[in-house]
């Protein structure tokens, strides 16, 4: 690109529309392209907002549980928690033990299976078609489980303000010891076949490199931040329910590349199966909802609450005016901040690498949308 | 409503819905005036051209033939809209097999017969869905995923949402489910084969009646039989 | 619809009671930090001085209120000054009825802490100062919440829909906007 063209050329702009098999949804991307390097990137979304917020306001507390699984439609309990949370730090309740262990138990099973998906849909965007198949074998089982517990295989509706809805059946601990050692299995084996692949490495690695800084400005959280060295997680600087009793590492990239962005959420899947072995060894008797009125009328008041989903930061800040509906619910959705940080990562890189950039960051248009 | 506007990639038309007028015949169906009911509603395709001109038993199991091979090779448009996208691809992935009914996914419209709308379908998103639509070749189905593209789902009386993509498109399954299990899907596209070759068998009925009337038609009732009945539509009865 | 009533507030007196509501008096929440909230307090009561109108909080997270027009340099000085708040978690609009507020939920990585600035705007014509160039996440929670409320932001150089689509009239977020009286499309 070096070399002084001899005519006279115009940038190109080049529509990556709202159907593309490598977009992860309905989002458009305009690429200006000079050649085969990209100029500047325009990313435009909308095409799923289905204005969860104000929907919100007209439906009870209860009723929001199934909005939540929506908004991020891979990692639904991770979702139902946080916003469980808000309703019971607005009622000034608390879960029991057994309810916070259960809670943590299928939501680090669900941060697995997120990133089973990231993994196979990464490969599948770079080309490779094989580990697709794999991760979502491993899916198929964590489903499983969920179905046995919560009776859906994706959105559960399972988790209530003070608890959750049922108790777990009675074969679940044997179950999940189980599972965990079939999905370590199958991680592994996605891992040994992508991870230190010479063709994947020359795809992600120095591709879409951003500073901690200005990943830090962009507000970017989760594996995107972490991936620039930045070590924020959610769970480990402003704990909440039983993670303080828990033995984990957050991993940490260096460079700020896709690779990095790539392994440490394969690390994660590692040490949310650790956390999961730990977790059932601690799960206590007891009841699984907190005692209180069955329709949650809280206190009027604000209250801002955020959990570790396997995107990044989700908030949820709630506002009640005292009635049994919110009065104003926010949700502050990580793939949509982190997509803030596609511009300065994609310019000056090729188009092949704008789809890698894209699949790093691992966004779910529900989120983005709402 | 047409949809104008220049290719130029710097202003891609953008979509302003206007309110949708059924009345002023602004359904997309195929059948012409005369609606034919027994191919039922949805897409069917023209049929072929042989039996226009050699009408009759020879092209009859020409069509069945076609039926078959195309119901039994149906590429899908790979089109997720939301949640029911990932219901979508569990169905194509190794645990409950797509690509064992001849179903491979295809990103491109221009060479896919089925497009499956997976997920809420959302007005901005609505002339990306059309022109979508537009570009597939005949012939094509349409399967509504989901109770979002059924009738707007769980998010029903939204501001933004179409209620239901058969404002859009004309759909021929219909899955309820939020999301539906893979196994409703594959349901779905087992009832969408069967109705394929339906549509075939119909077409043939059709050809053989009209190359009877060609050769035999039917003779004027009879005016000595007709003076004594009685008329069965009076005034009453819709006409 | 049910009617709201967005007088009980915790920065709001409580309005009298309206005898058309059936149900249990509403209840308003103690606002109460602990510890560590006391010591966020104390710093963004240093670090803004003279700015602050309201200030109040709930367990480890304090808000201040400040003036619209002040907003801009209340937030440069918790960015750079002790408090190095380096990221914009999370921008909204809340729509009182006779006011649009605004609250931003600033973090700082260094310190781990989090603060809430909050500003009054008019319902009519509502206007403050673009964050941009303070933090760049400011860019796309502009956008939206000038689609969904129609809150202007000069100095923002890009104000194009962002989650609705071009040509859509009102503003939805806002309670005036009918949303169930919708009719089928």
């Amino acid at each position: 690109m070096t070399t002084e063209p001899q005519f006279e050329t115009v940038d190109m702009m080049l529509n990556m529309g709202p159907q593309h098999p490598a977009t992860h949804g309905v989002f458009r991307m305009v690429l200006t392209v000079d050649g085969e390097m990209v100029v500047d990137v325009t990313p435009h979304i909308g095409y799923l907002h289905r204005g969860s917020e104000r929907l919100a306001e007209v439906e009870s507390y209860g009723q929001v549980i199934t909005l939540f699984d929506r908004v991020d439609y891979i990692a639904n309990l991770n979702n139902e928690l946080a916003w469980v949370r808000a309703g019971e730090k607005m009622m000034e309740v608390e879960a029991p033990e057994r309810a916070q262990y259960i809670r943590v138990i299928l939501a680090e099973l669900n941060r697995i299976a997120s990133h089973l998906l990231f993994i196979g849909t990464y490969a599948i965007d770079l080309g490779a078609m094989t580990p697709v198949m794999y991760c979502f074998r491993e899916r198929e089982r964590i489903e499983n489980l969920f179905e046995h517990v919560t009776g859906a295989r994706m959105m559960h509706n399972y988790m209530r303000i003070g608890g959750v809805r049922s108790d777990v059946p009675d074969d679940f601990v044997p179950w999940v010891r189980r599972l965990v050692g079939e999905v370590r299995k199958g991680v592994e084996e996605s891992d040994n076949l992508l991870s230190t692949n010479e063709v994947f490495l020359g795809r992600t690695r120095g591709v879409g490199v951003i500073d901690g800084p200005s990943a830090v400005s962009c507000g970017l959280t989760g594996p995107a931040l972490r991936g620039s060295g930045v070590p924020y997680d959610v769970r480990k600087d402003d704990p909440y329910e039983i993670y303080p009793y828990l033995n984990y590492k957050v991993p940490v990239g260096e460079n700020g590349d896709c690779w990095d962005r790539y392994y440490l959420r394969v690390l994660e899947c590692y040490e949310s199966l650790s956390m999961v072995e730990q977790c059932l060894n601690q799960l206590p008797d007891g009841p699984i909802m907190a005692a209180g009125r069955r329709i949650a009328r809280p206190p009027a008041g604000e209250v801002y609450v955020h959990s570790e989903n396997p995107r990044g930061d989700l908030g949820v800040y709630l506002v009640s005016d005292g009635t049994d509906k919110p009065y104003r619910v926010k949700i502050r959705p990580p793939s949509f901040c982190n997509l803030v940080g596609l511009r300065p990562m994609t310019k000056g890189s090729y188009i092949a690498d704008a789809v890698a950039i894209l699949g790093s960051l691992d966004i779910v248009l529900g989120e983005v949308d709402r | 409503m047409a949809l104008e506007g220049n290719n130029d990639a710097q202003s891609l038309p953008l979509f302003v819905p206007q309110k949708w007028d059924r009345e002023k015949g602004g359904h997309f169906f195929h059948t012409d005036e005369g609606g034919d009911e027994s191919l039922g509603k949805g897409n069917h395709p023209a049929p072929n051209r042989i039996s226009g001109t050699v009408p009759g038993v020879i092209t009859a199991k020409l069509d069945d033939l076609i039926a078959m091979g195309r119901s039994n090779s149906l590429w899908t448009l790979t089109f997720g809209l939301a949640c029911c996208a990932i219901e979508m691809i569990s169905t194509h992935m190794a645990h409950h097999d797509f690509d064992r009914f001849g179903i491979v996914t295809w990103p491109s419209p221009r060479q896919s017969d089925v497009m499956i709308i997976a997920g809420t379908v959302v007005k901005k998103m609505a002339d990306p869905i059309r022109l979508l639509y537009e570009q597939m070749p005949d012939p094509k189905w349409v399967i509504a995923m989901g109770t979002c593209a059924t009738s707007g789902g769980p998010y029903y009386k939204s501001y933004s949402v179409v209620m239901g993509v058969d404002h859009i498109i004309p759909v021929d399954i219909y899955i309820p489910g939020c999301p539906p299990r893979p196994e409703a899907l594959m349901d779905a596209f087992m009832k969408l084969q069967t109705k394929i070759k339906s549509d075939a068998k119909n077409h043939q009925i059709d050809d053989l009646r009209d190359s009877v009337e060609q050769i035999a038609p039917a003779p004027a009732p009879d005016a000595a039989l007709v003076a004594d009945s009685v008329p069965i539509a009076t005034e009453g009865t819709a006409g | 619809m049910t009617e709201q009533e967005p007088q009980a507030t915790p920065d709001a007196p409580a309005a009298a009671e309206k005898p058309a509501r059936h149900g249990p008096p509403i209840v308003v929440a103690e606002e109460v930090l602990n510890e560590r909230g006391e010591e966020t307090a104390a710093q963004l009561a240093r670090t803004l001085g003279t700015l602050v109108l309201d200030a109040a909080g709930r367990e480890d997270t304090p808000w201040v209120r400040v003036d619209a027009a002040e907003l801009h340099e209340a937030a440069k000085k918790c960015r750079d000054g002790e408090m190095s708040m380096d990221m914009l978690n999370l921008m909204l609009a809340v729509d009182w009825v006779d006011r649009i507020q605004m609250v931003y939920v600033l973090y700082s990585t260094t310190n781990n802490r989090k603060a809430i600035l909050k500003a009054d705007l008019p319902a009519e014509l509502p206007t403050i100062d673009s964050l941009t160039d303070l933090w760049e996440a400011a860019t796309w929670y502009e956008r939206e919440t000038h689609d969904l409320f129609g809150v202007e932001f000069p100095g923002n150089s890009d104000m194009s829909p962002l989650l609705l689509y071009e040509g859509f009239e009102g503003h939805p977020g806002l309670k005036s906007y009918p949303l169930n009286d919708y009719e089928e499309w």
